[in-house]
């Protein structure tokens, strides 16, 4: 790869992390918001390893800096070097070969800047693990609101292990997207978690009855009582909803995370 | 007659010649129109459909994740060989190649990253003299054993703190036990030659080479860290995790499949604690395996390591440590949990 495409990738690849991480939310798409502050310090040092590397090129007269070109070498040294299997050992830099791999990194790049995928949707929860919730042996008496804004996790860890049966006739209002079932009259109610990168998605998901299905990937906050199947406050129980109302919400900016609605004024 | 002349005349009036048009350029040129706007459309159709944006999603999620790490291990790299002196090495590590594979894998401590950091970092320590066992030692264990991936470990299974000792010895063993496997087995012209690394040489600046050896090393691991992202999106994609529950069941089979899951999914090692933990239904030796078997061979890993140190050694040394580790973790999985 000549040096010219070298600053170039660098500064691009630069250019995508600070687009992705600092301009926009776009890596929250991809990666948990605790990585940000590494992107953005990442983006600035491709950005100054680009500068530098066009910098030391101006600065060294031409023909002397790149003998890869090839053109106005005729000296022994450089035919010597050519027959050589690694002929960068033996003088000067040695570092302006890379191998052409490294036009790859192109890719990410490019995407980042100008094609960026969407955040993993109802393709991925009909197919991910689901994540398991976490085990919970004491559970606070729920706030008198209704409708009572509850996280996806916190619906189920109550409908599945509170043996007090707090959720039991309560009104509750969830928050998260669409994934449709194919051939049946429920839906699944979906957030997907992430650990460290989209790469290790798990879904959560709770079975919405009585609403029919609006597009995948759709947001929505629905309301609604527990569906009644298997015994309540025990694992037979399935974390499920009779929908009363559904409705549109916008798509929050940190998708990968169960939070509940935003506390509604109407 | 003109069985002789046609040939020739309707060559010449196929080809595009200077001065005039071939015969069917108004064809030609709807031709020129139609067909990359037609491919365009279908490839960008297909680029659309949900299962290619996953991958896409999954191959730059990967990417994204590990390119701040990597730019720490590449400059760390090219630190090491312009400001550090080789006979630094040869003081801290003992002479005996036996007794520095265990010392350089416990240095595996201080290195805080995930597995793409400590590819550039073993392989400028080869370079700067360090014998390969050593290096190799450090390679597997600096992702498993830093302060950060322990950490992320105890959280990840806040009722079963053993869980943090039995990585830590396992994945320890591993790298000793496969430093000196190289020390018996290994053979030196497996690797590349690494005299890329050639440290401080008098009357260069040593920034200018701390910058030109961090640059040539992020480009060349990046290229190949972006084959392994692809790799590992693919198989993140095309296998369904519902397929996981049938092997969950029997003991051995289990160990064996989330060890070969570890490999394929190429999480990073600071988060495959929490991938670990939501595994119920695996054994929580089954779930060691995959906490061990990850950060050291993964498809990722593999491409950089091909990409640093060659096709010959990756394949070879990646087949050992898959083995080496599953043993190792089934062992102390055994005794400890």
């Amino acid at each position: 790869m000549r040096r010219p495409l070298q600053v170039t990738l660098l500064v691009l690849s630069g250019l995508g992390l600070l687009h992705a991480s600092l301009f926009t939310d776009l890596c929250l798409r991809y990666v948990k918001p605790s990585m940000r502050p590494m992107l953005v310090v990442s983006g600035f040092l491709l950005i100054l390893l680009g500068i530098a590397e066009a910098w030391s090129r101006s600065r060294q007269t031409p023909g002397v800096d790149d003998h890869h070109t090839g053109q106005g070498h005729i000296g022994e040294n450089h035919i010597d070097q050519h027959h050589t299997e690694l002929p960068e050992e033996h003088t000067g830099h040695n570092h302006s070969k890379v191998p052409r791999v490294a036009w790859l990194l192109f890719l990410p790049a490019l995407s980042l800047l100008f094609y960026a995928p969407p955040a993993l949707g109802a393709y991925t929860a009909s197919r991910a693990a689901t994540k398991a919730v976490p085990v919970q042996d004491a559970f606070d008496p729920l706030p008198a609101t209704s409708p009572l804004p509850i996280t996806l996790t916190d619906f189920t860890t109550r409908v599945q292990q509170d043996r007090k049966r707090a959720i039991k006739g309560r009104t509750v209002q969830l928050t998260g997207f669409v994934t449709p079932d194919k051939g049946s009259t429920y839906w699944d109610l979906t957030r997907i978690m992430i650990s460290c990168c989209a790469a290790d998605a798990q879904s959560i998901k709770v079975r919405v009855y009585g609403i029919p299905a609006l597009a995948a990937n759709t947001w929505v906050t629905i309301t609604g009582t527990w569906h009644a199947s298997g015994t309540l406050g025990t694992s037979s129980a399935r974390a499920a909803l009779n929908g009363v109302t559904v409705e549109k919400v916008a798509k929050p900016v940190n998708a990968y995370q169960d939070a509940p609605p935003f506390a509604t004024s109407r | 007659m003109q069985t002789t002349v046609e040939p020739p005349r309707a060559a010449a009036e196929a080809e595009v010649t200077a001065a005039g048009w071939p015969r069917y350029w108004p064809l030609l040129l709807l031709g020129a129109a139609v067909v990359p706007g037609l491919l365009l459309f279908s490839v960008g159709r297909w680029m659309d459909s949900p299962a290619v944006q996953a991958w896409r999603t999954v191959c730059l999620a990967i990417t994204t994740q590990a390119l701040p790490f990597l730019l720490l291990g590449t400059a760390l790299s090219g630190a090491i060989n312009a400001f550090v002196p080789a006979r630094v090495f040869t003081k801290v590590l003992p002479k005996r190649a036996a007794f520095a594979v265990p010392v350089a894998g416990m240095a595996g401590v201080v290195l805080p990253g995930c597995e793409c950091a400590s590819v550039p970092v073993a392989n400028s320590l080869i370079g700067r003299g360090v014998t390969p066992a050593a290096a190799f030692a450090f390679l597997l264990s600096a992702p498993a054993i830093n302060p950060v991936v322990l950490t992320a470990t105890a959280i990840a299974f806040p009722a079963s703190p053993v869980m943090v000792l039995a990585r830590l010895l396992a994945s320890l063993a591993t790298a000793v036990v496969m430093g000196w496997l190289w020390l018996w087995l290994g053979r030196e012209e497996w690797l590349r030659p690494v005299a890329r690394h050639t440290g401080h040489r008098p009357g260069h600046s040593r920034f200018t080479e701390f910058r030109t050896g961090f640059q040539h090393d992020f480009l060349h691991a990046g290229g190949f860290l972006v084959v392994g992202a692809m790799a590992a999106a693919t198989f993140n994609v095309a296998v369904p995790r519902s397929v996981l529950d049938t092997f969950a069941g029997s003991p051995w089979l289990s160990v064996l499949f989330l060890a070969a899951l570890a490999i394929i999914l190429a999480v990073c090692s600071e988060a495959d604690a929490f991938v670990a933990s939501s595994l119920t239904g695996f054994s929580p030796t089954a779930r060691l395996a995959f906490m061990v078997v990850g950060p050291m061979v993964d498809l990722k890993l593999i491409a950089l390591q091909a990409g640093t140190f060659g096709r010959a050694f990756a394949v070879r040394f990646s087949a050992a440590t898959t083995v080496v580790a599953v043993l190792s973790s089934a062992l102390i999985g055994a005794v400890l949990l």
